[in-house]
């Protein structure tokens, strides 16, 4: 660790849901920093909070406690009308899913990240190209998603997420629904993207990928259990 | 953001075609009702402003109160202010007819006043009535087309005469020596006939229907209304404003009645898009939780849907004005021929039916809006 601000501190993060008349304590009072340029991977069973962390994190949900800094700035703390600037900004999201829209072609999936930060249209569209030409996805750009295998739709997404240059990506079970050659090749393009200074937190109950991560969070019943730096 | 609103649309050819359809419909009423009103609110402009600068003066009764003797036009016309002053007889050309509405009309005026009561209208064939003519007849352009009449051509008036307990129709040709242009006034549907012969065919002595009464040109008309109220005995008056005022109120009645059923019917396809809307955005629950997780603000979501919804009823209005008008343009070459037309599409009413169009799909895409920019993001890319 060095003296330099962490890009993303977490303190003391509560959420609690209301099932009916019974509360669920979805995470509990869970702590941690993230440094800059980190590929990290929150690991744990099924409903031990990892992706309610992520949502936190990610500022599409509001903890019941705690903070959430990223680069110094109380995201859990902004009004309504500011998270969509700070999500723009600051987080890249990668889902399970993959989320593209389907009428649209993979160009026009990551060119739409930018029109919501109002970047203009010749500059959004050498951004897309770049970015897709950097994941190998140059020759598919007019291409809609479901002419994509799940592995270059993934590979969409990434490029999606990177397009806003945000501080931090988000990527949740992102090898959930590909085969295990593709997800070797998504991995290792997210590790790429770490090093080359991209800050990745990827929340995942496979194994294979988060042994490739440098740092390990394992969550258990909505706590941190154990979190482990490999040198 | 506007090419990602024709995208959605295209996406969904047949639901998008059927809301459309459904919008046009509407506005397609819209046309045809708000066409007829607005023919209507032409023709009586047109025609106020042919008459615009004379007071009408009628018996206390009104048209079927008592009759009003030719004797009044004197005494009208000896009033201060009052430059000129002429008997005005009129009844439906087809007896059975109350000829109220497009109905054609005998009109009978002195030969020598023509020229005050129709001002500037020209004749396409043909002359006026001079004093002498008899039984000959300057026509309304829609008479002469319904009839098929050229100058030099004959018309069959038919009288009705009350004779004790029955009636005895009387008929008898006049000969047509003029035909007006079309002026859009009641004059279209006129058949003019020379004051004296019209009162003697019809038997009425010396009665008019209502005096037309030319104030002087400083004269202020409605001060000189109600002065001819106060000089002369059993009558009443309409100067222009008040003419301008009464036929004004009761045309926006009938546009009123009109209108309002062409509204219901789009409002019926306003619904119709705010059941696409939000089906469409029901659909699209996780595309919106997504945008939202990209950064979409509020507002964005907000253009995207409410735009689709305005594009939807733009593009009804535009078919809905398109086969408005196909139709109106139709009726109106039939009823060309037969003599009436009844009618007009103005810009005005384009403007109006694009407007309310768009506005319709706006308003009706609101609610389905509102539901899809109001999403939490996460519940949004939860939904399956």
């Amino acid at each position: 660790m060095n003296d330099i601000e962490p890009v993303l501190q977490v303190r003391n993060l509560s959420k609690t849901y209301m099932q009916g008349k019974i509360p669920v304590h979805a995470l509990n009072d869970v702590s941690f920093d993230v440094e800059k340029g980190e590929f990290m991977s929150i690991i744990g069973p099924s409903g031990s909070g990892k992706s309610t962390l992520l949502s936190m994190i990610g500022l599409l949900d509001k903890p019941t406690s705690g903070s959430v800094f990223i680069e110094g700035v109380e995201i859990t703390k902004v009004k309504e009308s500011d998270a969509p600037r700070l999500r723009r900004e600051k987080i890249g999201f990668v889902f399970q899913h993959f989320n593209l829209i389907p009428t649209l072609t993979a160009l026009e999936n990551v060119d739409i990240a930018m029109r919501f930060a109002r970047v203009p249209k010749n500059e959004r569209k050498k951004i897309a190209l770049e970015l897709l030409t950097q994941i190998g996805m140059r020759d598919r750009v007019n291409h809609k998603p479901s002419e994509l295998s799940g592995g270059e739709q993934q590979r969409v997404a990434i490029a999606r997420a990177l397009a806003n240059r945000p501080v931090i990506i988000l990527a949740d079970e992102p090898t959930g629904e590909v085969d295990t050659k593709t997800r070797d090749m998504i991995v290792d393009l997210l590790k790429g993207l770490s090093e080359e200074g991209h800050t990745i937190l990827v929340v995942t109950h496979d194994t294979a990928i988060s042994q490739k991560t440098r740092r390990i969070i394992t969550m258990r019943d909505g706590g941190t259990a154990s979190d482990t730096i490999s040198h | 953001m506007f090419d990602l609103i024709l995208r959605n649309l295209t996406q969904r050819k047949l639901r998008t075609g059927l809301t459309i359809f459904g919008i046009a419909l509407g506005i397609f009423a819209v046309i045809v009702m708000g066409g007829m009103s607005e023919h209507f609110n032409l023709t009586f402009d047109r025609s106020i402003s042919l008459t615009a600068d004379k007071i009408r003066v009628l018996p206390e009764g009104g048209f079927f109160g008592s009759t009003l003797n030719e004797s009044k036009v004197r005494e009208v016309r000896r009033i201060p202010g009052v430059s000129d002053a002429y008997g005005f007889f009129q009844a439906p050309l087809d007896p059975e007819s109350l000829g109220f509405f497009g109905g054609d009309m005998v009109i009978g005026l002195p030969p020598d006043k023509l020229g005050s009561a129709l001002r500037d209208t020209k004749l396409t064939r043909g002359r006026l009535l001079v004093s002498g003519d008899g039984y000959r007849t300057v026509l309304g352009s829609n008479v002469a087309r319904e009839f098929d009449l050229d100058a030099g051509d004959e018309i069959e008036i038919k009288s009705k005469r009350a004779l004790r307990a029955t009636s005895i129709t009387h008929s008898r040709n006049f000969t047509v020596v003029g035909i007006m242009e079309y002026t859009g006034s009641f004059f279209d549907n006129g058949v003019i006939i020379p004051l004296d012969t019209a009162q003697k065919f019809y038997d009425r002595g010396d009665t008019v229907s209502l005096i037309l009464a030319v104030p002087d040109p400083d004269t202020d008309p409605e001060d000189l209304a109600k002065r001819i109220e106060l000089s002369v005995e059993r009558v009443i008056t309409f100067s222009p404003s008040q003419l301008r005022k009464q036929i004004e109120q009761s045309l926006i009645i009938f546009s009123l009645i009109t209108i309002s059923a062409a509204v219901l019917a789009a409002i019926i396809g306003g619904l119709s898009v705010m059941n696409t809307m939000l089906m469409s955005v029901s659909e699209r629950t996780k595309e919106f939780g997504l945008m939202k997780a990209l950064g979409a603000e509020t507002r964005d979501i907000l253009f995207m849907t409410m735009g689709e919804a305005a594009l939807i009823g733009m593009l009804g209005g535009i078919f809905g004005i398109i086969g408005g008008s196909a139709l109106v343009f139709y009726l109106n070459s039939y009823l060309e021929s037969q003599g009436t037309v009844l009618f007009a599409i103005t810009p005005r009413l384009i403007v109006i039916a694009i407007a309310f169009a768009t506005l319709l799909g706006i308003l009706s895409g609101t609610y389905p809006a509102y539901r899809a920019a109001k999403m939490s993001p996460m519940e949004a890319l939860r939904y399956e």
